[in-house]
């Protein structure tokens, strides 16, 4: 009897960790796990996708066999069941059963916990690389430490550990890259943090998941997990007043608005548009804000809005 | 003083009065009869909002609303489900029911109570005057979470008269629940101690003693916002040394026992409704009444498993995964009590009873979701997703709606003196209980895809769009179904079967009220309540009686 106990739920296991594969990205289960900490998350799910699913099972297993057992088959309504007030020893099994359940769902939680939320030491790949996310609406920005900017698409090399700083300085945002672990929100004046590493080269979607406002549903962005060559490219590429830079925030920035090929969307038209061919009305536009154009670059430091405005006035400003 | 084998179908006496016998009515059952036409009204009007959103999401970027409507859309669709359906729905319920139910001739405030019911539909013509607003309705979601809801962000007076329909449902409330807890307490009939009371006169005391308790909370919230917007003041903006954290705190103390608000009355109609229909006695009547009472105070205690993303200490979060685990225990007494009640009966299977059995199969699915959001980790991947959005329909359409539906189809013959059309309502059961899963089996699995709530459109194709467009015909099934319910409300008008006192062959004492009660509720004098089951006392009584006179 224990032994079956015992090799029950392992083929259980075993038969769902093949099941696992076979459902991967159906949304039977959480995404694809491409990170310690979102892996963890996932085995976290697994077992209580099982103990639940027993649960349903018994529970709309006897609703269903006490429907079809007890109906009435034509009797009448003015003759009683069998006229049973309760069973205490049932009432307290009842009680007593869904807590030792819950406390061991509870005690996989915490013995999960140290992977999901303590940042693992430096490793191969080099200590941690502590990126700063900002979220406003509606994009996300990428502080690096060597002073490189990022908007909407952050490069992490292979392997490495990257530790977030997710602040706002408008409204709450989420930061969510279901891959590669949980989402953390940002919120204006609190400093959150989390971590990942990512496992496989890809490219990875992140969203907002917090209603920041009208766009809310376009804060998207990616995460590329790349070789560490490519990495020090990215960076290369990204420093100072970078026309990577300037694309960048005209893609994951303005184009929210204002059409991918700047055409006018829910903003107006930015081919030929006065302001964008100059770079000083445009920075005063970027910082402030106008009408229902939020202050996309008021957290911006100068290189940044460099990057934006000779990329639009190139691009737009027919300059 | 036998009771009458075939009454007189009493004529009610709103039939004599007119409009304005309605307006000035203090009758606890008019008010009842007010409430819940008026929330059934307002639940068309958030079930339309709602059809626009799923179509709106039927394929990926889709045009057929703006992203501005979108916000405007899911905002006043779920204020609207919440605060003007299912409390006031159930308020209305309680108010018809619990003076029967405990054999009092009214609510213990009469004019307090017609107060409530003003208040509430006022509340209601204010937030949906928001769409002649300046600006628009609201659109920062039921949950209006600063710094978005400030004005800096949500300019207009939509916010503004958000604020102020909260404010006035708020009221209407508070005044309701201390009219039931005055009613409960002082009024019930000789020989009806607490447990001999119906189970669900135990869940409005609950529910009217949350409210009690949380009511206060969000009034304060909420006009803290108003001052943020209004006066200048910052107790919500970090950048002048306010907290942001500290609107989700207020909010969600009231909000989450809110959410018990809405299911307790729900499960104590369910409480009623399985045991008539199964010929027994409910399973542990005292299990199902304490659970009742361990359930809200539980629900205190819980409500920062709503900010488990806002980065909380790892203390905190536990605690709060503990305390949310908990609720699951007096639920699961709760579950097993009604599988229990079915156990050996004679089932007949009514509308009302199609809908209560539909609850204990639905709500057992929303509970056990419910698991995955408790475990804090888990919760930081389906938090916010359409996760999230799948789990409280299935506890609040799923669970407090059809509830609603099943003591609609239960109690209207007793409201109204006519049985509602049986072959409809099953019509009705099937279509919202196959259209419900349809519409939100498939999202929780967009959300454990990725996709968050609140958003106006996707990009994706492929399952993305496949769940959607399945979740969209499935509100469309549904919708079919509620439809068919109003149909069958407008032809039984003048058609519906009449029926005596005790159609259902019940238990507990408004049964014993002529169908539709008279103003005075009872027409004999109530008897000496000797146990849970008066009716069924009553009706053994009569029985034995019959026996001895017939030997």
């Amino acid at each position: 009897m224990s032994r079956l106990c015992l090799a029950l739920p392992a083929a259980l296991l075993l038969a769902l960790a093949s099941a696992a594969a076979a459902v991967a990205d159906t949304g039977l289960a959480p995404v694809t796990p491409e990170s310690p900490n979102a892996n963890a998350i996932r085995q976290t799910y697994w077992l209580i996708l099982i103990v639940t699913g027993v649960i349903f099972v018994l529970v709309e297993g006897a609703l269903v066999l006490f429907i079809v057992r007890f109906r009435g088959r034509g009797r009448a309504r003015a003759q009683d069941g069998a006229q049973i007030h309760g069973a205490t020893k049932l009432e307290t099994a009842s009680t007593i059963v869904p807590v030792l359940i819950l406390a061991g769902i509870a005690a996989f939680v915490f013995v999960k916990l140290p992977t999901i939320k303590n940042v693992p030491p430096a490793n191969a790949a080099g200590g941690a690389l502590k990126i700063e996310v900002v979220g406003q609406q509606y994009y996300w920005q990428f502080h690096y430490p060597g002073g490189q900017v990022a908007v909407r698409r952050m490069v992490v090399p292979l392997e490495r550990v990257v530790e977030l700083t997710v602040v706002s300085p408008d409204v709450i945002h989420s930061w969510w890259v279901p891959a590669l672990g949980g989402k953390i929100d940002a919120i204006p004046g609190r400093v959150n943090h989390t971590w990942f590493k990512a496992e496989k080269l890809g490219h990875y979607e992140v969203r907002c998941a917090e209603l920041c406002g009208l766009e809310h549903a376009h804060m998207t962005g990616f995460v590329d997990v790349v070789t560490p060559a490519a990495y020090s490219k990215f960076l290369a590429d990204h420093t100072g007043a970078a026309t990577a830079l300037g694309k960048e925030i005209f893609d994951g920035v303005c184009a929210t608005c204002h059409g991918l090929s700047g055409q006018g969307d829910y903003g107006p038209r930015l081919i030929g548009n006065g302001v964008v061919a100059d770079p000083k009305a445009l920075e005063q536009l970027l910082r402030a804000g106008k009408n229902k154009m939020p202050p996309v670059g008021a957290s911006w430091n100068q290189d940044t809005m460099d990057a934006a405005t000779s990329y639009l006035k190139g691009r737009f400003g027919g300059g | 003083m036998a009771a009458r084998a075939e009454p007189q179908p009493y004529r009610a006496d709103w039939k004599r009065g007119g409009i304005t016998g309605w307006i000035t009515s203090v009758d606890h059952k008019r008010i009842g009869i007010l409430y819940i036409g008026t929330s059934l009204f307002f639940f068309l009007l958030g079930g339309l909002l709602s059809l626009f959103m799923r179509a709106q999401l039927a394929t990926p970027n889709e045009h057929f609303v703006t992203r501005n409507q979108y916000n405007e859309l899911f905002t006043v669709h779920g204020t609207t489900m919440i605060f003007l359906v299912v409390v006031p729905i159930l308020a209305g319920f309680g108010n018809f029911l619990v003076p029967l139910m405990i054999g009092a001739r009214d609510m213990a405030f009469p004019r307090l109570n017609a107060f409530s019911y003003w208040m509430f539909l006022f509340g209601g013509v204010v937030l949906y005057s928001s769409f002649f607003a300046k600006g628009g309705p609201p659109k920062a979601g039921w949950t209006s979470y600063v710094p978005l809801s400030e004005l800096q962000y949500s300019p207009g007076h939509g916010q503004d008269l958000w604020i102020l329909a909260l404010h006035m449902l708020a009221i209407s409330s508070l005044a309701g629940a201390i009219n039931f807890v005055a009613t409960i307490h002082n009024m019930r009939t000789a020989g009806m101690t607490w447990t001999r009371m119906p189970l669900f006169v135990w869940s409005i005391e609950a529910y009217a003693v949350l409210l009690i308790l949380i009511l206060p909370v969000i009034g304060a919230g909420l006009t803290m916002l108003l001052l943020d917007r209004q006066v200048g003041t910052h107790f919500f903006v970090p950048d002048e040394g306010g907290n942001a954290l500290l609107y989700q705190h207020i909010f969600w103390f009231f909000g989450h026992p809110e959410v018990y608000v809405l299911i307790l009355p729900a499960m104590g109609m369910i409480s009623e409704i399985i045991p008539v229909f199964s010929r027994k006695p409910i399973f542990g009547y005292k299990a199902v009444a304490f659970s009742t009472i361990g359930i809200a105070f539980i629900s205190m205690l819980v409500w920062a498993h709503h900010m488990f993303a806002v980065g909380l200490s790892w203390g905190l979060q536990s605690f709060f995964m503990i305390t949310t685990m908990l609720v699951a225990v007096p639920t699961g007494v709760k579950i097993l009590n009604w599988l229990a009640t079915t156990w050996r009966g004679n089932l007949l299977f009514d509308t009302p009873m199609l809908f209560a059995l539909g609850f204990i199969a639905i709500f057992t699915i929303g509970g056990l979701t419910g698991i995955y959001l408790a475990a804090f980790p888990l919760d930081w991947q389906v938090h916010d997703s359409y996760f999230v959005v799948a789990h409280f329909h299935y506890v609040m359409f799923g669970g407090s709606v059809f509830a609603i539906f099943g003591g609609l189809f239960y109690w209207w013959p007793k409201i109204f003196g006519r049985m509602l059309d049986e072959r409809l309502g099953k019509w009705t059961f099937w279509l919202m209980f196959v259209g419900f899963n349809v519409t939100f089996m498939p999202q929780h699995f967009l959300g454990l895809l990725g996709m968050p709530r609140r958003v106006y459109t996707y990009d994706q194709g492929g399952l993305w769009e496949a769940y959607n467009l399945a979740s969209t015909i499935g509100a469309g099934v549904m919708a079919l179904g509620v439809l068919i319910f109003f149909v069958n409300v407008f032809r039984t008008r003048h058609r519906g079967r009449r029926v005596g006192n005790d159609p259902w062959v019940a238990d507990t004492l408004e049964w014993f009220a002529p169908s539709p009660p008279p103003p005075e509720n009872f027409t004999q004098p109530v008897p000496y309540v000797q146990s849970a089951r008066p009716l069924r006392d009553l009706r053994l009584k009569l029985k034995e009686r019959d026996a001895r006179v017939g030997a």
